[in-house]
């Protein structure tokens, strides 16, 4: 054990000693203050989009255009008689910057419910937020028209806010889709590059040792299976303390976002924060899944180092099992629409996907509790297997010249 | 003392060839012990089965007196491969220390050996250097230093001499030496049969696997060569020729040019060699009587041409 624990040393001070551990350290926390400021910077009213209204109608249409305008807050809205030539002249002021688009109504607005916007991009933000204010001012103009009273129509005109609530197996919590989207989706990205990044340096701390020959001096007191096991414990717990700094920092620059907000001359308060809440529970399923996955992955990863005999070999043979965390990083999407899909399930029922498909199964909406079960009994299954890749790993190392072929392979394995 | 080493009929064969065929061998404790043959013999697998990194086909290993391998024994035996690789980008100290552990040394021990082998060889200052940093030869110094960090009662050494320059060459024969001298014990393995000749207490010689002979220096030079002559002339080598092609006298002649060693035939006297080179007007600058040298009984064994590509090939199997 004593030996198994020098290997987990070297493997974790070499790796965190290393400068590119320390910027992409560094580069988590910038990464999320950018967006904490972006958030600040958005709620100062840096959204507003400036606008200017053409009118053409008959009868002051476009006046009360600018006011509905100005009152949705999303806009800053200035009124512009039409006259010859008035397109192309906005159309100038637009490309040079100083206005975001201009919009042009005539009597169709309230009659056929047309208008039309030109800008150099299209947000869709912006064109819902215009298409929700015309929309409310075109159903009254039209009451009006048919004689209903204008206070009538405002008090009919009332806002519906939909409060998404999320039922969980602990109950119901209130959350919106999109901040579970964004949890699940931000959840399979980290697992996807912590098991990528971090088993292609379990490989190629492997390919070192073959390569400089170290590796018989280690064979002759280690195990290879302990030697295995150290490396992929060391790389795993440099990943697990880079997760562990990220959080840590994202969880101070939260509680520093008011000092923060302040600082950059906001409201705090009208600050929104849409950071999700993260259950107990998720965050177990996330180390669970995590720990597996990168066991599975970064044993997979080491055999590859072990029968490649140097970096150009190494990295053509690590593509299938690139491959593999691909399938599960591609289906994010799929996955996070409808989470009990039964491409869904499958996913999350086959080993090699299992370790991203369930966390975001799990996230993005609800997972039988037997299935996740049986999702670690599948995955725990797969890592007894890795022992099996442990043979390859073990005749692999010792062996130069040519990298085996699939047959030789299996040899190895049952040798 | 139990032998330190023993190896019972152990056979290793890799696809299409058998790299040791029921190989035994036993290494008596406190002895330089030389493991020799051409290059393919299969000297490395037979010293990487003793160290447990290949597990044999058939046939048993023990040492110090158990079942067990190399692996369990870390702790006693010192192992340097032929290719003495380290880390590149780790700090010398940390090699050291890293090295030990895994044999089990406690990290506090490994340190303290490291620092006073460092300084032993003069390589204190580069102890927070990178081992990329280092030249060839104080990298070797380094892997040395791995080897005997941990004062094993049994060290093994693959092919020990292989990339040294004279001075290091030097050194390792000294420590090699001063090994035996402090009662532990020496195994390595050479296809250069003068570093054998000097150092060897006892010692095996196989070729394509198998054994061919194994003893003490002395008792290998008795039953094999027999009696032996060397000639060397001064200039004129006279009738000579005539006289080393009379299959009477001499049964095997090795000719050097201007020196030559002669195996005698059975029962012939080396007075009446002298008298007949002295007589066909030979010049002598030469004649001994002597025991045959290893690298004589060498080629005898195992054939000129393997003995050739001993010298000149290089080993591509792994």
């Amino acid at each position: 054990m004593h030996k198994v624990w020098a290997i987990i040393r070297r493997e974790f001070v070499e790796r965190v000693r290393t400068k590119w551990f320390w910027v992409s350290a560094v580069l988590g926390p910038v990464l999320f203050a950018g967006i904490i400021v972006f958030q600040i910077v958005q709620s100062l009213g840096g959204g507003a989009r400036n606008v200017a209204v053409v009118d053409s109608s008959t009868g002051g249409l476009g006046r009360r255009v600018v006011e509905a305008l100005e009152t949705s807050g999303s806009f800053r809205a200035s009124l512009v008689p039409a006259h010859a030539g008035v397109m192309d002249s906005l159309r100038d002021v637009v490309e040079s910057k100083r206005l975001n688009g201009f919009l042009i109504v005539s009597n169709d607005l309230v009659e056929t419910g047309r208008a039309e916007y030109h800008a150099t991009s299209l947000g869709m933000q912006t064109i819902e937020n215009l298409q929700r204010s015309l929309g409310r001012l075109v159903v009254k103009e039209r009451l009006e028209q048919k004689g209903v009273n204008p206070g009538v129509v405002d008090w009919a005109q009332i806002r519906v806010a939909l409060d998404q609530r999320k039922i969980t197996r602990t109950g119901t919590v209130s959350e919106s889709a999109a901040q579970s989207f964004l949890m699940a989706y931000l959840m399979a990205i980290l697992l996807f590059m912590a098991i990528l990044l971090y088993g292609v340096n379990v490989m190629s701390s492997v390919l070192e040792e073959k390569t400089t020959r170290i590796i018989e001096v280690l064979v002759s007191s280690v195990r290879p299976f302990q030697l295995m096991l150290g490396k992929i414990l060391g790389a795993g717990s440099v990943s697990f303390f880079q997760f562990v700094i990220w959080g840590v920092s994202a969880r101070v620059l939260l509680l520093l976002r008011n000092p923060i907000a302040r600082a950059l001359g906001a409201d705090p308060s009208a600050v929104q924060m849409t950071l999700p809440h993260i259950p107990a529970a998720t965050l177990a399923v996330f180390v669970a899944f995590f720990l597996g996955g990168f066991l599975l992955y970064s044993a997979m990863f080491a055999a590859v180092g072990a029968m490649s005999s140097n970096e150009q070999e190494a990295r053509q043979a690590q593509q299938p099992v690139t491959y593999l965390l691909m399938i599960s990083y591609l289906s994010i999407l799929g996955l996070t629409n409808d989470p009990n899909s039964t491409f869904a399930r499958t996913l999350s029922l086959v080993p090699f996907t299992t370790p991203i498909a369930t966390p975001v199964r799990w996230t993005a909406g609800s997972m039988p509790t037997w299935e996740l079960v049986a999702s670690l009994v599948i995955l725990g299954m797969a890592i007894v297997g890795v022992t099996w890749v442990a043979r390859i790993y073990r005749v692999g190392i010792l062996m130069t010249g040519k990298r085996p072929n699939l047959k030789e392979l299996m040899r190895w394995v049952r040798a | 003392m139990p032998e330190p080493v023993i190896v019972d009929r152990v056979t290793k064969r890799f696809a299409g060839h058998t790299a040791v065929d029921s190989l035994s061998l036993s290494v008596p404790s406190g002895i330089i012990y030389g493991l020799l043959g051409p290059n393919g013999a299969g000297k490395t697998t037979a010293l990487r089965m003793i160290m447990d990194i290949y597990e044999p086909d058939s046939g048993s290993v023990r040492l110090f007196d158990t079942v067990a391998g190399g692996r369990d024994h870390s702790e006693r035996i010192g192992y340097l491969p032929e290719e003495r690789g380290l880390y590149q980008k780790m700090r010398v100290l940390d090699v050291l220390i890293f090295l030990a552990e895994v044999k089990g040394v406690s990290r506090r021990m490994a340190r303290v050996q490291a620092l006073e082998w460092l300084d032993k060889l003069g390589l204190s200052d580069w102890r927070l250097r990178k081992v990329s940093d280092l030249s060839k030869g104080m990298q070797q110094k380094v892997a040395f230093i791995s080897t005997v960090l941990h004062d094993p009662e049994l060290v093994i050494l693959d092919e020990p001499f292989s990339g040294l320059d004279p001075v290091n060459s030097q050194v390792m024969r000294e420590t090699v030496l001063d090994y035996r001298r402090r009662g532990k014990t020496v195994l390595f393995s050479t296809h250069i049969m003068e570093h054998a000749e000097k150092l060897c207490d006892r010692l095996c010689i196989i070729a394509r696997g198998k054994k061919l002979i194994d003893g003490s220096l002395t008792e290998v030079k008795r039953t094999h060569g027999g009696q032996h002559v060397i000639v060397a002339f001064d200039g004129s080598q006279g009738n000579a020729p005539q006289i080393f092609a009379d299959r009477r006298l001499v049964a095997k002649i090795q000719d050097f040019g201007q020196q030559a060693e002669l195996e005698l035939a059975p029962g012939a006297d080396p007075q009446e060699i002298l008298k007949g080179l002295v007589t066909s007007g030979a010049r002598l600058a030469r004649f001994e009587l002597a025991s045959p040298s290893l690298h004589k009984i060498f080629v005898d064994l195992v054939g000129p041409e393997a003995a050739t590509a001993a010298a000149t090939g290089g080993e591509n199997r792994a």
